[in-house]
């Protein structure tokens, strides 16, 4: 049935500022979280690209840069992991997405705290704004990587980069984390309360879902970074020991702390650490359900059991985070249990995975862009999650710990299946927030050399790791086993080269787009969910006050009953009547 | 519609949409019956759902609260138990010294919290009642059940807070700093972060208490002493724990 009239109020009171930059539209602070998560990872890919280069060619001068020094490449890999963990893959897919569509897809008409969602979005912005500052103090950014484990973050003579940089970067985070506890506040009560009448829980897109389960989880482990963030904070300028322990001796000086366990950061870092690679990914799992299912024009496979498996990874989420700690010296029969607690989160990964595999099993599938980087995802998630339950055992990952293997794994995972994800709903969504679509072919094209691309880079470093290439090492070419891994580095460095500049057909694609590109109708994919009843792009007020209300689940395709009609279309959309 | 200063939150019907299959009325209706540009951003909703909304989001607040405390709470166990190996006497040993609390002064505080706590309280259930006659239409008289008792819990807040301040001058005098040891650090951190907590909710009871006599909706108001009530109770619930775990491992 056709929506009436858009409810459009866009009178000439609200100025600029008020419309684009301090606005409490839910769809436009999502879109300020996107843009930001796209100026993040650009800075992020330079620096990864800085940093392969100097792995194959260390006396270069690069312009601009100038030659990189060891401490620069600490920098380098440092902040490329701050900004594609936090500022990247913890924003744009919960952040970015989740607050333009949650309230469009569930029927509410905007988020349950407008103006804290806004607070939320500049806390962000200052974050990052803090963290970019850290190059250009003296000493510049912080050496110590994205774990910045103490003594090495603690003390601030301890090396460059360990002074102002890394209090800027504990300050960073801890905005950060605050703004993020405050999106995720707003998540949870707009899916409990807000959702349109007939919209349960079970008729929820599993977008919301993952949604949902992601704000939770954020709510949980957020808050522990920041009280670690607070005390390492406090034990380099306040002269407390939390983290220091006596006995310290730096660069020939006697460091002043007494009674502090670096082991605590470990602990504190990891309990928060493996929740957020876990509110990294469940959005794109999400997003890959859903879009497997509309370009498979099939139900999504087992939706019961998909929403149960995002509790289950959720939850025990929280009891694994000793896997990253097998080397730490703790107990073994710790280990034992970490790694028991570890394997066992294969389980409901594997139940997603293998549904996911059933969506698309015997669909009639349509080979767009926005399918193909959730294929990707597929292919990433199970590639990089292989290597999992092998780093999950102790005996192994005695081994394997700190090689260019661990690099493997969690770059395929996270990095690589996250980044498809937000890929994916970048395409998919594109036509609903600008009202175009984007140029296929040119996307199709995208995805090709990056998924080659990702796979080019990251695969061989499976065996550099088992070879025994250590991680965070600014030059190596002087030790006679890695050197002799040179010509697989070559490999990678160019491959990443390759699979970089690939980044800007997908950037041209984008804002070409935006202005010029195909006008899109309401519902150019042909998918049920709430958000594509409303005009592209939406009305300032989406639904308003015309509430729809929801009688089917979201993924009523090719039903059965559907055929009876004489039905022009094979799908129902979520508000269509009870009774087609 | 002209701004009235003390807007009185009564039930609005909602507008319906232009008919066709499912579109009937939301039971709680929705809110306005303009375009929804009221200048207030999440005016969509009834006076009951907006209350009901601001209570689960101050209950998520708490979870987070509460997950940032048992951070801290976790690290300070986990610092008294680490020892070192002592050269001289050839044993691990603790490097914990006993902490000397100041008791009078400390329980001065509590009773101080706990009785603002009361008069939060009644303030609270003041304007729950106030906001329920305006449901059913009877705008009640300003300034009655509420004023006094917000009055109080925001004297006894400063109280507070001047409290915990003295607190911890009496045990700097006595030469037991931030940095001195394990049991002082976490003293110092915990209290400290209850009180920059607390502090921020009581500078909302203050907007609350002077918004009165500014243009505010009561409606705002009474949610905003609503969920700062709940927020203030689990404040107290906090601060007694934090008194008791310090008091308990005093050493």
């Amino acid at each position: 049935m056709r929506h009436p009239a858009p409810i459009t109020t866009q009178t000439a009171t609200t100025g600029l500022l008020r419309r684009y930059l301090f606005s409490t539209d839910h769809k436009t602070v999502g879109l300020q979280y996107f843009f930001l998560s796209l100026a993040a990872v650009l800075v992020g890919m330079v620096l990864s690209l800085l940093m392969r280069i100097h792995i194959v060619w260390p006396k270069a001068a690069i312009p601009f840069v100038g030659e990189i020094k060891p401490e620069n490449y600490l920098a380098y890999l440092t902040m490329h992991g701050t900004l594609m963990v936090f500022f990247v893959l913890s924003t744009a897919p919960q952040s970015g997405f989740g607050n333009y569509f949650l309230p469009l897809q569930l029927g509410a008409s905007e988020m349950a705290f407008p103006r804290l969602n806004m607070a939320g979005f500049w806390i962000t912005l200052f974050a990052f704004l803090v963290l970019m500052a850290a190059f250009f103090v003296p000493g510049g950014a912080s050496l110590a990587g994205w774990t910045q484990y103490p003594p090495l973050s603690a003390v601030a003579s301890a090396g460059p980069g360990q002074g102002r940089g890394t209090d800027l970067w504990l300050l960073s985070i801890g905005l950060f984390c605050l703004a993020s506890v405050l999106g995720a506040i707003n998540f949870i009560t707009t899916t409990l309360k807000l959702r349109a009448p007939g919209m349960t829980l079970m008729r929820m897109p599993l977008t919301c879902w993952t949604w949902f389960v992601t704000a939770i989880l954020t709510v949980l482990a957020f808050s522990v970074l920041l009280a670690a963030a607070i005390m390492l904070l406090l034990d380099r300028n306040a002269g407390t020991s939390f983290f220091v322990p006596a006995g310290l001796v730096i660069s020939g000086a006697a460091v002043d702390h007494h009674g502090g366990s670096p082991l605590m950061w470990q602990h504190l870092f990891w309990f928060f650490g493996h929740p957020e690679v876990y509110i990294a990914i469940l959005p794109g799992m999400g997003m890959t359900s859903h879009l497997l299912s509309v370009f498979s024009r099939k139900p999504v496979f087992g939706y019961k059991a998909m929403v149960w498996a995002t509790i289950g990874i959720g939850a025990l989420g929280f009891s694994v985070w000793g896997h990253h700690m097998f080397v730490s010296g703790m107990s073994p029969y710790a280990g034992f249990a970490f790694s028991t607690l570890t394997t066992a989160i294969a389980v409901p990964s594997a139940i997603k995975t293998f549904n996911w595999l059933g969506t698309l099993w015997h669909g009639r599938i349509r080979f767009t862009v926005p399918l193909l980087f959730s294929i990707g995802f597929v292919s990433l998630f199970i590639s990089g999650g292989l290597t999992g339950p092998m780093l999950a055992q102790p005996a192994l990952d005695v081994y394997l710990h700190d090689t260019y293997f661990v690099v493997a794994h969690f770059h395929l995972i996270m990095a690589m299946a996250g980044v498809f994800a937000i890929f994916s709903a970048t395409y998919f969504w594109f036509p609903k927030m600008f009202g175009r679509m984007m140029d296929q072919r040119l996307g199709a094209l995208h995805f090709w050399i990056t998924f080659l691309g990702a796979y080019a880079i990251f695969m061989p470093m499976h065996l550099l790791g088992a070879a025994g290439n250590p991680r965070r090492y600014s030059e190596l070419t002087g030790v006679q086993y890695v050197a002799a891994m040179t010509p697989l580095h070559r490999f990678v460095t160019v491959a990443a080269i390759i699979t970089i500049a690939a980044q800007f057909l997908f950037l041209v694609n984008f804002f070409w787009s935006m202005f010029k590109g195909a006008p899109a109708g309401e519902n150019p994919w042909q998918c049920t969910t709430l958000e594509w009843r409303l005009p592209s792009p939406p009305p300032r007020h989406g639904f308003g006050d015309n509430v729809p209300v929801v009688n089917h689940g979201p993924y009523e395709y090719s039903s059965p009953g559907l055929s009876s009609q004489a039905a022009a279309s094979d799908f129902l959309m979520q508000d269509a009547a009870a009774n087609p | 519609m002209p701004r009235i200063s003390e807007h009185v939150g009564i039930e609005r019907k909602p507008k319906l949409g232009g008919g066709g299959p499912g579109k009937i009325p939301h039971r709680h209706g929705y809110g306005g019956g303009d375009d929804g540009d009221h200048g207030e951003p999440d005016d969509f909703l009834s006076t009951k759902d907006r209350l009901r909304r601001y209570r689960i989001g101050m209950v998520v607040t708490i979870i987070a609260l509460s997950t940032f405390f048992a951070g801290l709470t976790v690290a300070y166990f986990l610092r008294l138990s680490v020892t070192h190996w002592d050269r001289d006497l050839q044993k691990t040993v603790r490097d914990l010294r006993p902490l000397a609390l100041p008791y009078a002064r400390l329980f001065v505080n509590t009773f101080i919290l706990l009785v603002s706590g009361i008069t939060l309280e009644l303030s609270r259930q003041g304007l729950l009642a106030k906001s329920e006659f305006a449901a059913m239409g009877i705008a009640p008289p300003r300034f009655k059940t509420e004023l006094p008792w917000l009055g109080i819990t925001v004297v006894l807040g400063f109280a507070f807070l001047a409290g915990q301040i003295m607190v911890w001058n009496i045990l700097r005098h006595q030469g037991v700093y931030f940095s001195a040891n394990t049991r002082s650090g976490f003293f110092y951190l915990l209290t400290g972060s209850h009180a920059v907590h607390l502090a921020g909710g009581l500078l909302v009871l203050l907007w609350a208490l002077v918004a009165s006599s500014v243009r505010m909706r009561f409606e705002s108001r009474q949610i905003a002493v609503e969920v700062t009530a709940w927020y203030w109770h689990f404040m107290g619930v906090l601060w007694i724990f934090i008194f008791a775990l310090m008091h308990f491992s005093r050493g």
